[in-house]
């Protein structure tokens, strides 16, 4: 497949490359220090981190919301800045490929219904009217929300918005999805609802970007994880075996769990892990 | 209790689409044909001079909403906290021969000062009095059968830019998110210090409040852009047009047309 920015099916060409990537807010904040990542066709990444480690950051310089103050962020080796997407035609191509789920859906539900706010991408986007109807019909039957259609946001729970907020990306087709802590908030039935979409055969070929710091879930929707520290900087990246296993990076890093249970009148408290199970295997 | 009471009765007004959900006569119409038709009515209303036509049009007013799945207790007690409001303040001096002239009906002693009320200011006070009431319960009722969604579809329709309407929008479906934000604050402040919290250090919990939530719906709005331009948003509003027409709305067109034609014909 050929387009404007060359071709995709290359394994070897990074759709994303981050080359000593450095932002702060305000130019007071710093949020990422000199990040280097690289983001290759079909891989499923899993950007871990403690609260205020970056993640949204680097998923909205992904995602071009942002841009870097130092270094390069390209997508298929052209570079993200405000300059190229004032061009409407790379604009476009770009949305189109790229879709971003938010961490909180009442920033992305902002039409008057369910319904408008899922057709609202494809809209803009240029679809034609019969196409959207296609599709809108299709997520509706995947995502189970064909009751919620009429209704306004504030009428949907926590777990509905956030489906509703994926069907409104999912509808855009697109080949790259960033998720952002897709899981935050919800209760354990509707988590696991959500990761089962992540994981969906209709993805599978797809490149997925989650941001989360439940690593619970990162094994089973990722096949490289980095680990973003205290400072913005990406501490280590590896497959999610070796990442979960090691205790020290998790600890850290402010990711190791701990879990404390009562026995009669004593209480433990642990730290766990994931180092047992990985080093059972 | 008061402000929470306050802004449950603001969510409540605002935000609840009970009435438009029921099943009656006026949800039932295509909106555009629906705000077309009530526009003709309230037309004819402003246009007429008799009593007797604008009276039959507040009846019918009445009709409509019992017809509408409107229990006629609840919409009278909506409509009339308005009537008053817009009609006795302002209609109130036309009863007096000083403003209306004519054949005295009652004289006021008040000492030196003594007003007389006139026949024709009667007269005008009701045509006056009727005229609001009926415009307001057609008003009222155009919002309680209608969602708030389609109604901003149908300002598109009618020629309001798309940019206006949509932030209209925008603005309704986070007032509600404002509205709770509020409320919580409230909330947690009264579970700290209790319902007595001296008006003084209310003013201060006010002014945070104000502050706070400007730099909340700041936050949100600069979010809420982000997600409009990731997925493809560039200054141009692009909508969904999906109203379908039936033989009813048809009717109800022709008949709000028959209307105000009778009005410019026979009571204007």
């Amino acid at each position: 497949m050929v387009n404007i920015y060359g071709s995709i099916d290359n394994m070897h060409t990074p759709l994303f490359s981050l080359k000593d990537v450095w932002f702060s807010y305000l130019g007071k904040i710093p949020a990422l220090s000199g990040v280097d990542i690289d983001i290759y066709p079909g891989q499923k990444v899993s950007l871990v981190g403690a609260n205020g480690s970056g993640k949204s950051t680097l998923l909205h310089l992904l995602d071009g919301l942002i841009f870097a103050d130092r270094g390069s962020v390209s997508f298929l080796a052209k570079r993200l800045e405000a300059k190229a997407f004032a061009d409407e035609k790379f604009d476009r191509e770009f949305r189109r490929r790229v879709g971003f789920v938010f961490q909180n859906p009442d920033v992305q539900l902002f039409c008057p219904t369910v319904k408008e706010d899922i057709v609202f991408g494809p809209l803009h986007l240029g679809f034609e009217k019969n196409e959207i109807s296609r599709r809108l019909e299709k997520i509706i039957g995947i995502l189970d929300i064909g009751s919620l259609l009429d209704r306004s946001a504030h009428q949907l729970s926590v777990g509905e918005k956030r489906k509703v907020a994926i069907a409104s990306t999912l509808i855009i087709e697109p080949d790259i999805l960033i998720f952002d802590e897709p899981t935050a908030g919800l209760d354990p039935q509707t988590s696991r609802k959500i990761i089962d979409l992540l994981v969906d055969r209709s993805l599978e070929s797809r490149t997925v970007i989650t941001s989360t710091h439940d690593l619970h879930i990162v094994e089973e929707i990722s096949d490289v994880v980095c680990v973003l520290g205290q400072k913005g900087r990406i501490i280590r990246s590896g497959q999610p075996g070796s990442i979960l296993s090691d205790a020290d990076l998790l600890a850290e890093n402010n990711l190791a769990h701990i879990h404390s249970h009562r026995h009669k009148d004593k209480v433990h408290v642990h730290e766990h892990a994931h180092s047992e199970h990985h080093s059972q295997e | 209790m008061k402000d929470n009471g306050l802004l449950s009765f603001l969510k409540d007004s605002l935000f609840s689409e009970e009435c438009a959900l029921r099943g009656g006569l006026l949800q039932s119409l295509d909106p555009r044909i629906k705000v077309l038709g009530f526009a003709l009515i309230l037309v004819s209303a402003l246009l007429a001079r008799s009593i007797g036509f604008i009276f039959c049009l507040y009846l019918l007013s009445l009709c409509l909403a019992l017809f509408s799945g409107i229990k006629l207790g609840f919409f009278l007690k909506r409509t009339w906290v308005f009537i008053p409001l817009f009609s006795l303040i302002i209609g109130l001096p036309a009863l007096f021969s000083n403003f209306t002239p004519g054949e005295e009906l009652l004289r006021i002693n008040l000492g030196s000062f003594s007003p007389a009320i006139s026949v024709s200011g009667v007269l005008t006070f009701s045509l006056f009095v009727l005229r609001v009431a009926a415009t307001v319960s057609f008003a009222v009722l155009l919002s309680m059968t209608m969602r708030h969604f389609q109604l901003l579809k149908v300002l598109r329709i009618f020629g309001i830019p798309q940019v206006f309407v949509m932030v209209l929008g925008i603005c309704y479906r986070y007032l509600y998110l404002l509205v709770e934000i509020v409320e919580n604050t409230y909330l947690a402040v009264r579970s700290r210090v209790g319902a007595g919290l001296h008006y003084r250090a209310g003013q201060q919990v006010a002014g945070w409040n104000i502050a706070f939530l400007w730099m909340r719906s700041y936050r949100l709005s600069e979010n809420v852009y982000m997600a409009m331009l990731s997925r493809g948003y560039r200054g141009q509003v692009h909508v969904l047009e999906d109203f379908k027409t039936g033989l009813k709305d048809w009717l109800w067109l022709i008949f709000t047309a028959a209307l105000i034609i009778c009005t410019l014909r026979f009571f204007h």
